[in-house]
């Protein structure tokens, strides 16, 4: 278990500027989650803390001590990669134990650590197998596995999930919650997935183009956005956002408010607007809405209100949940 | 802050020595020793005399002419052979595995076993292929004995040994086309010719710039077939630079055999490059 | 199938027939034969059966020299092969992962590879100061330079396929570039593996200009110089000089048949591609 602490972290590939500027602590034992869009910088900066690319300026600071210059093997990290990157050619025993071979350690105390790792991940019955011969889920727990054997530090996640679907990864978000309450180790994970940095951390990284939005508890971020962008980054369905004209009138340089937090009714209420269209999830409805102001807008209510396409109805936003961002 | 790379650049070593000294080191020599009188232990500078002769000598003119025919024919040819019998061995043919093994299996083959027994069956009277020709009430040729059919006889058995490889390029570029476009060309109402000229041959245009380069290289540097066949006769009939090549050095002409070389390298150098520069601009054009 | 490419299709059996594999008839058939039978080089059923008196005078002539070919052959060739697999692996590893000007002019030199015609006399006279002029080991050396290009090639594309995850993954647990290279990538490369020593085996053993140039004398003889050297003495004697060329036919025709889609894989690479 150990701190993570960047210092002014930039990096550059020629001219375009990928990381501009990071400072950034995460504690000892908090599972911190990295989210933005594509091509935000996060998984670089990743890749930065584990020492597989190589900052252009700024220091890296695990457990107090400067690892900047370190080779990855020896800042006491361990990975899991998106493909998981197994060795195809080595079985599930090799493959968690490859870390351990190269340095040498004794055949017993390898195949001890091993069998205590694949004991915690169910993985004991298919350890003489080869990655191929694994189900998506068993391939991810044996990339943790080879993770977990290593006894690291920080653990790197680079969108691990990304890979599996929709079931399984619900599966998987809530085995590695119980992991790190097991563990209690510092975990950092990279996704563009929101639902997945709401579910699982304790602390939310948003970046965006190079630099850092916004960091803070889930529920934080949910609630006090500190930019538009985290605003409609954060929550589904989008929260509504207007700018210009619109968002002067209601008192500010961008107004913003989420679908949850809009009172559908029939006959009074502070704008008024045509539904356009329905999508009924069951438990809720999501409305696609006309309002005269502030424009195109989208609601939720529960599953089972009235409205249909051609329905004139009224809109309140909930006190104190509008934002008002300058 | 820079690490050292896990991908190391004297991975590269243990290659490059190999490779600088006994191709890269005699490439560049050749530069120099093609312009001396040379014994292998003295050279003495005689500029470009070597060169000279090769100009004005007419059985090393005719050399140079014969490897660009022989180039040019053997290519066109397995270009051209090599793609009709790709579509034919793509259509779904009776038997159509075991008739791409025996197109190609010739290419595996010693090519002076396959000189020799062409020659054998080239033999102007009792060669089986003329025999066969009597047959059929026609008069064969003298196939290597006539000066200026030699040549093209020589090539005929270079595209029999050959074509395999330009029909089994083929095939690997016509997989890749995808049948989406000859569905497509179908509900336009294409015919089979049209679907040829107009999806096959315009899709299938990476195989034939491996196929026209391979082969040209390939033509341009012949040696063994030529020499297992005719070794450059009947006269000099035949000869090509690169039997011209052997037969200076075996003559102990050293430095006219190194000039030569010297012509043989910027032959190829003058036609592959420009080739492939136009290859590669038509393909940015398209 | 429909019944015109049934037709289209036997048709085509029976030109490839007589094109493709007739010359093959020939050379049993002639390998078969009596001297004197064989010296009228007819397309006729040998008169009298004689393969195997053949085989054996064809072993024992010049003092089994037929047997040292195929040694000194087998020698070169294995040589050759291993050091190609090796080297081409670790350049085109290299060269694949770790792209830049210096990884360019490699390629460069490596696509002349492809193109020049090797300096023959320029060559023996560094062969020569090496002290390796008309030696097997100066042949191995010949080959794993004039195939290099080759293989460096087909490496290079595949391990484009091998994902750079799995290297990244072998950083993490410690791996020196060494070892990254010998425990995780060059056990994903069998398939090319094998495909570089199926095809380079066939072009190192069916070689038969280099040997002409670096390997003179009686006691370097290749199995290809073997049928140009008996070709001389075997004017009168064409049942031999046939024997001979079906002997060196054999082994091609078995890797062949084992090997088909390794060699398939090997030709056709960078067809598709351009």
């Amino acid at each position: 278990m150990a701190n993570v602490i960047l210092r002014d972290i930039r990096k550059s590939f020629g001219a375009v500027d990928v990381i501009k500027g990071i400072d950034l602590s995460i504690e000892a034992g908090e599972f911190c989650v990295f989210v933005g869009p594509s091509g935000c910088g996060k998984s670089t900066l990743l890749r930065m803390i584990a020492g597989l690319d190589t900052q252009s300026s700024g220091q890296i600071e695990i457990g107090g001590r400067d690892v900047s210059g370190l080779e990855p093997s020896d800042r006491g990290i361990a990975m899991v990669f998106q493909s998981y990157a197994l060795y195809p050619h080595l079985t599930v025993r090799e493959n968690i134990g490859f870390g351990l071979a190269l340095a040498k350690r004794p055949k017993a105390e390898i195949a001890e650590r091993v069998g205590a790792a694949a004991e915690a991940l169910q993985l004991t019955h298919l350890l003489d197998r080869k990655p191929k011969a694994l189900s998506g889920g068993q391939r991810q727990r044996v990339a943790i596995g080879r993770a977990i054997v290593r006894d690291p530090k920080v653990f790197l996640f680079d969108e691990p999930l990304s890979n599996l679907d929709a079931a399984l990864r619900a599966q998987m978000r809530l085995e590695l919650t119980e992991l790190h309450a097991k563990l209690g180790a510092t975990m950092i994970y990279v996704t563009h997935d929101q639902v997945e940095a709401m579910t699982m951390a304790d602390k939310i990284v948003v970046l965006n183009g190079g630099h850092i939005e916004q960091v803070g508890r889930p529920m934080d971020l949910y609630d006090r956005p500190a930019t538009p962008f985290v605003a409609g980054f954060i929550g589904s369905p989008k929260m509504n956002l207007y700018t210009g004209e619109v968002a002067r009138a209601l008192g500010a340089g961008t107004y913003g408010i989420r679908p949850e937090h809009l009172l559908v009714d029939g006959t009074s209420g502070r704008w008024t607007a045509r539904v356009r269209h329905v999508e009924r999830l069951g438990a809720d409805a999501i409305l696609h809405l006309e309002a005269e102001t502030p424009g195109p807008i989208t609601a939720r209510t529960s599953g089972d209100a009235p409205w249909k396409a051609g329905d004139q109805v009224w809109l309140t936003p909930m006190p104190g949940k509008e934002h008002l961002f300058p | 802050m820079t690490r050292r790379s896990p991908y190391p650049y004297w991975f590269f070593a243990p290659a490059a020595v190999i490779y600088t000294a006994l191709f890269l080191l005699p490439t560049v020599a050749a530069f120099w020793f093609a312009l001396t009188r040379w014994d292998l232990y003295t050279a003495t500078f005689i500029g470009l005399d070597n060169f000279r002769q090769f100009l004005a000598e007419p059985f090393l003119i005719s050399g140079m002419s014969n490897t660009l025919i022989y180039a040019v024919t053997t290519s066109g040819l397995k270009t051209v052979l090599g793609l009709l019998l790709a579509v034919l061995l793509t259509s779904g043919l009776y038997a159509q595995g075991f008739l791409r093994t025996v197109v190609f299996f010739p290419v595996l083959v010693s090519t002076i076993g396959v000189g020799l027994t062409f020659t054998a069956l080239m033999h102007p009277t009792k060669g089986a292929i003329n025999v066969a020709l009597e047959l059929v009430g026609i008069d064969g040729p003298g196939w290597l004995t006539n000066p200026t059919l030699a040549l093209f006889s020589v090539a005929l058995v270079d595209l029999w040994k050959g074509v395999g490889l330009a029909t089994l390029i083929y095939i690997a570029g016509l997989a890749s086309i995808s049948p989406e476009y000859y569905e497509a060309a179908r509900i336009d109402g294409a015919t089979r010719r049209q679907m040829f000229w107009r999806v096959t041959v315009p899709l299938v245009r990476p195989a034939t710039i491996t196929v026209i380069t391979l082969s040209l290289i390939g033509g341009l540097r012949s040696f063994d077939l030529i020499w297992a066949m005719t070794k450059g006769g009947p006269g000099f009939s035949s000869d090509v630079l690169a039997s011209t090549i052997y037969k200076q050095y075996q003559a102990g002409f050293y430095g006219l055999s190194t000039a030569g070389n010297v012509i043989l390298f910027l032959m190829i150098a003058l036609i592959i490059l420009p080739l492939t520069l136009w290859f590669n601009r038509r393909e940015v054009d398209a | 199938m429909t019944r015109r490419q049934t037709w289209t299709g036997i048709a085509a059996l029976a030109a490839a027939t007589l094109i493709f594999i007739v010359p093959f008839v020939f050379i049993f058939l002639m390998a078969a034969k009596t001297k004197q039978d064989a010296s009228r080089f007819s397309f006729a059923w040998p008169a009298d059966w004689q393969l195997w008196q053949n085989f054996v005078e064809v072993i024992q002539t010049r003092n089994y020299m037929l047997l040292l070919a195929y040694f000194n052959s087998t020698v070169i060739t294995v040589g050759a092969v291993t050091g190609l697999v090796i080297l081409a692996a670790l350049v085109g590893y290299v060269l694949q992962r770790r792209p830049g000007r210096m990884s360019n002019v490699v390629y460069g030199f490596i696509l002349a590879g492809l193109m020049i015609p090797p300096a023959v006399v320029p060559t023996i006279w560094v062969l020569q100061g090496l002290g390796l002029f008309k030696t097997l080991h100066g042949m191995i050396l010949i080959q794993i330079a004039y195939n290099l290009a080759f293989s460096v090639l087909l490496y290079r594309s595949f391990i484009g396929t091998i994902p750079r995850d799995l290297d990244e993954a072998a950083i993490i647990d410690g791996a020196k570039p060494l070892q990254i290279f010998w425990k995780v990538v060059l056990p994903l490369l069998k398939p090319v593996t094998v495909t570089n020593i199926v095809v380079q085996s066939l072009a190192v053993f069916n070689d038969f200009t280099n040997p002409l140039y670096y390997l003179p004398g009686k006691e370097n003889v290749t199995v290809q110089l073997t049928l140009y050297n008996f070709q001389g003495q075997f004017l009168s004697q064409f049942n031999l000089l046939f024997m001979n060329i079906l002997l060196v036919t054999i082994p091609p025709l078995i890797v062949f048949i084992f090997f088909n889609r390794q060699i398939v894989a090997g030709m056709t690479a960078g067809a598709v591609k351009g």
